[in-house]
């Protein structure tokens, strides 16, 4: 049976990177005494998989692995069980079913929201902040060179963003931000296109005459593709059991 | 949530920054205003090498257990972080409430290895407590030192308050009692804590001592300034280990430590007596926890921390008595699957190599051999038990079952070592690889096997039958590795042996602080205030930095490191009672003269002290 796991990744967490995220579940696992499903083989391993590695430094609303579990559990109960063993700033959201037909969640995800905000005082009003993203994000192309290591191609991040616009921000973020409002992004992530919030933020920041501002980022949330191709949570996929 | 003492920005920059946010699982958590005594245990190495050390957390769980303690872990910053504290001025600080640890009471340093000794002053300076403990005052915490290096603290003994000479279960609750009361009562000065505390048993206070030298520079009197002060410290032992109350809720790092697994200690204490190994010796008597408290630990400390693996710790783990029944034990009633059993090398016997067939993947894994030297005579002569056909024996069972690869282990340049016996070492490994040849057919060979030896420079240490014995130069052990090279290519098998040595420069180091004096503690202090740091790190260790240290403060490595000793001269750690008595060491010295072996302590007392203490192998019929 295999279930997608839907967690919180906050405070001083953020600075565990994701190799050791993926060992601090697989201990988590065993406290939590789970029937979680190993490998075969010598050395088996615990049947577990992350939807997109978030980077050092970034917290989240939104991380999912799918694990595949011996037998039938309950999501309220596993993930009862689960978050009873988590450190601060750990916390599991979902423990939710999948059909056999759904993807693994590293190859549904194809995108990915993030809130942006600002840790020191840039002078800037909201006022200032949405024209400035007007002129960015209103243009019919934003031609980019991407470097990758083998070679640099030009790149319209235009149709890979799918939404850019300045919010206010949520409680837990306010006190990390200089201001009471952030932006909004929704870009293209996954196996193909997958585009780093840096990315964006730093032709923003360039277009924007804004060099040098040092900003915070949080992920909301993994998205996939529904049958009528309309993004919905990575979550949703899936189905509690009862 | 909580703050952290380095900045997102810092953080970012820096390798590892997990390694610096406290937070991991099953530390203690206390509110630090409901406490009246802080304390910061530290192991001044990286944290991936600190935490993995027992001791720490063992101590760590027994002062959290006290209600008016909080202790708290501190690590050596990496050079890269170390580098911006410093620039900074960013006090460093204690993991779990990111508090700097210069608002502490104590500051507990455990000293595992002599190549940390600059990370001391690391710890420290980035920490903002004056390095010299005459330069403190009544605001800055109480430094201790603990653990295998205070057998000869004296080499570092200007920066440390006090030392706790034996094992950390015992007497702290005299010494939290005391200062807390004198906290409270408002009668503490450092000087009037260290004064009293020096009667603790195990506590042994150096400002409290004058040393004077003779003209030679040997020592010619070592006395406390005091009539009140013990002229003697008699380590501390905890005699029935099963009172240990061992941590069962071990931290578990997000950073990977280098003991990624449940670690089960099964006894303290060897009952061999190598006349080369300290720790053999000053953890003497060997004591050993009951089998079934340890069944208990293993699944409740699985449990609580959900490692994949789990090992033995002690220092000979075959020589526990009850060793089948608790390996069985866990490969029969704790191993689901996952769990990975990690065996501390074992005597290769028809048991051993029958549970390595169960937990290991024969084809990758080696089996090792630690005969320390190559010929029987000088097997002798360090009193190690195993013989030639010990080892061959058991390699040819392994490789009968399978196995290829085999690792040896030897030391160079033990005392009346001759050329002969250099000789010897490539000629075992040549046997082995013959023994290989003679039992596997052709048919069944996968390739050849492979045996490897490697080397290390024999360092004399204090506490030890050898602890008067001569040391050579880097170039002299390079040429004693060079023999057994030579040996070695010119042999029948050499195309399956394989050979390694250690670098001799480090040796040299070794040598002068483990049988240091008070005078070498200024060359401490000018290697690091010239960059000397993580000097057991290869990357980092800067021989030229050394060379200058010693120079510069007159610092004679042949007299500390090279020079024999005699019988009768007063050595640095005279004033230390370990338990084994000095003629137990000096009986053991003529032995090995004669190359004659002392049989160990299950098969015959050999009277060397420990039975004082009143527990142990000493007292089992
Ligand atoms: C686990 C281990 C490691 C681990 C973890 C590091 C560590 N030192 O623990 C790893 C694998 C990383 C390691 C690496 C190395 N190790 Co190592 N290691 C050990 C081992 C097997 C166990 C240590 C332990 O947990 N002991 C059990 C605890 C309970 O005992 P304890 O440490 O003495 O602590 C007790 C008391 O001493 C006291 N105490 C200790 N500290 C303090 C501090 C205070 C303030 C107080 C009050 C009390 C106190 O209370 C404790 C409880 O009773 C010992 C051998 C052994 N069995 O002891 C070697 C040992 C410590 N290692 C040794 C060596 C040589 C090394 C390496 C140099 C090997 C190498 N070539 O790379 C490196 C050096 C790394 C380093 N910076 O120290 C030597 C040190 C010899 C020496 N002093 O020169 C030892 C003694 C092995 C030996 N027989 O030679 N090691
Ligand atoms: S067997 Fe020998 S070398 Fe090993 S710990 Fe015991 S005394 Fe030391
Ligand atoms: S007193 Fe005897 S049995 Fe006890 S440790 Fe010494 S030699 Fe071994």
């Amino acid at each position: 049976m295999r279930y997608r796991v839907k967690f919180q990744k906050y405070g001083v967490m953020k600075f565990v990177g994701h190799l050791d995220i993926m060992r601090y579940f697989q201990k988590a696992f065993r406290r939590a005494a789970l029937p979680i499903r190993y490998s075969e083989g010598f050395n088996p391993h615990q049947i577990m998989s992350f939807a997109a590695p978030l980077g050092v430094g970034i917290t989240s609303d939104g991380e999912y692995m799918d694990v595949d579990m011996k037998e039938e559990v309950l999501s309220e109960d596993t993930l009862q069980k689960l978050d009873s063993v988590m450190v601060d700033g750990m916390k599991i959201l979902e423990f939710r079913a999948l059909n056999d037909s759904a993807k693994k969640a590293m190859t549904a995800v194809r995108a990915a929201s993030y809130l942006l905000y600002y840790k020191e005082d840039i002078f800037l009003s909201k006022e200032d902040l949405q024209s400035k993203l007007a002129a960015f994000y209103g243009r019919p192309e934003i031609l980019i060179i991407k470097m990758t290591k083998k070679s640099e191609r030009e790149l319209d991040l235009k149709p890979l963003i799918f939404s850019f616009e300045v919010v206010e921000l949520p409680e837990v973020l306010r006190e990390e931000s200089a201001y009471s409002f952030g932006l909004k992004l929704c870009v293209s992530t996954g196996s193909t296109d997958n585009i780093k919030p840096e990315l964006v933020m730093e032709h923003f920041h360039k277009s924007a005459g804004l060099e040098d501002v040092s900003f915070g980022i949080h992920r909301v949330d993994l998205y996939t593709f529904d049958d009528n191709e309309e993004l919905i949570s990575l979550g949703d996929v899936g189905y509690d059991v009862q | 949530m909580k703050k952290l003492a380095l900045s997102d920005d810092i953080l970012m920059q820096v390798e590892k920054p997990a390694r610096y946010i406290g937070n991991e699982v099953n530390i203690v958590k206390k509110d630090p205003s409901q406490v009246d005594i802080r304390v910061a245990m530290c192991f001044p190495d990286v944290y991936e090498i600190g935490m993995s050390h027992l001791g720490i957390q063992i101590l760590y769980e027994k002062f959290n257990r006290r209600e008016d303690v909080y202790c708290e872990r501190v690590y050596s910053p990496w050079p890269d972080l170390s580098k911006i504290m410093k620039d900074q001025k960013i006090p460093l600080f204690a993991l779990e409430t990111q508090d700097p640890i210069k608002d502490f009471d104590f500051l507990g340093i455990t000293l595992q290895y002599e190549m940390c000794y600059t990370n001391i002053l690391q710890v420290l300076d980035l920490s903002q407590i004056p390095l010299l403990s005459k330069d403190r005052t009544d605001d800055d915490p109480i430094v201790m030192g603990g653990g295998p290096c205070t057998y000869n603290p004296e080499p570092i003994a200007d920066f440390f308050d006090f030392f706790f000479i034996g094992e950390g279960e015992m007497s702290y609750e005299e010494l939290y009692d005391l200062y807390k009361e004198m906290k409270l009562s408002g009668s503490y000065s450092r000087e009037t804590f260290l004064r009293t505390v020096c009667k603790i048993p195990g506590i042994y206070v150096p400002s409290l001592y004058d040393v004077t030298y003779k003209e030679d520079g040997t020592i010619l009197d070592f006395k406390p300034k005091y009539d009140d002060v013990p002229s003697k410290v008699r380590r501390v032992v905890l005699t029935n280990m099963d009172e240990g109350e061992y941590p069962m809720k071990p931290i578990v790092p997000f950073v990977k430590a280098t003991q990624d697994r449940v670690v089960l200690e099964i006894q303290r204490g060897c009952i061999r007596g190598c006349r080369f190994c300290q720790a053999g010796m000053v953890y003497r008597p060997n004591r050993e926890k009951s089998v079934e408290l340890l069944k208990k630990y293993a699944k409740e400390m699985l449990k609580n921390t959900g490692h994949e693996e789990i090992t033995l710790s002690s220092l000979s783990s075959s020589d526990y008595s009850e060793l089948e029944n608790l390996v069985n034990f866990l490969i029969d009633d704790c191993a689901d699957e996952g769990l990975n059993i990690s065996l501390p090398s074992l005597r290769i016997d028809a048991f051993s190599l029958d549970v390595m067939a169960k937990v290991q993947d024969i084809r990758k894994s080696s089996l090792t051999f630690a005969p320390e030297a190559g010929s029987q005579r000088m097997r002798n002569v360090i009193n190690k038990g195993l013989t030639v056909d010990d080892i061959l024996n058991g390699a040819t069972m392994a490789f009968k079952g399978g196995w290829q690869k085999v690792k040896l282990y030897f030391m160079l340049g033990l005392p009346t070592e001759t050329d002969e016996d250099m000789m010897a070492i490539p000629q075992l490994a040549n046997e082995v690889a013959a023994a290989y040849y003679e039992t596997v057919p052709k048919e069944q060979r996968l390739g050849k096997c492979q045996i490897t030896m490697s080397t290390s420079f024999f360092v004399p240490k204090p506490f030890t039958p050898f602890q008067w014995a001569e040391m050579y130069e880097p170039g002299e052990y390079l040429r004693r590795a060079k023999v057994v090279n030579d040996t070695m290519k010119a042999q029948l098998n050499h195309k399956s042996l394989r050979y390694q040595w250690h670098q001799a420069d480090v040796t040299v180091l070794e040598g002068v602080f483990a049988r240091g004096d008070r005078k070498v503690s200024s060359a401490i202090l000018y290697a690091y205030e010239h960059g000397a740091l993580f000097d057991a790190w290869t990357d980092f260790f800067d021989l030229d930095l050394w060379k200058e240290a010693f120079e510069q403060c007159g610092i004679s490595v042949p007299f500390y490191a090279y020079r024999k000793r005699e019988l009768d001269e007063i050595l640095p750690w005279d004033f230390i009672d370990v338990g084994v008595t000095k003629e137990f060491f000096i009986r053991e010295w003529n032995n090995a003269m004669k190359e004659s072996v002392t049989p160990n302590c299950k098969a015959r007392c050999s009277g060397c002290g420990c039975k004082s203490y009143g527990g142990g192998i000493c007292h089992a019929v």
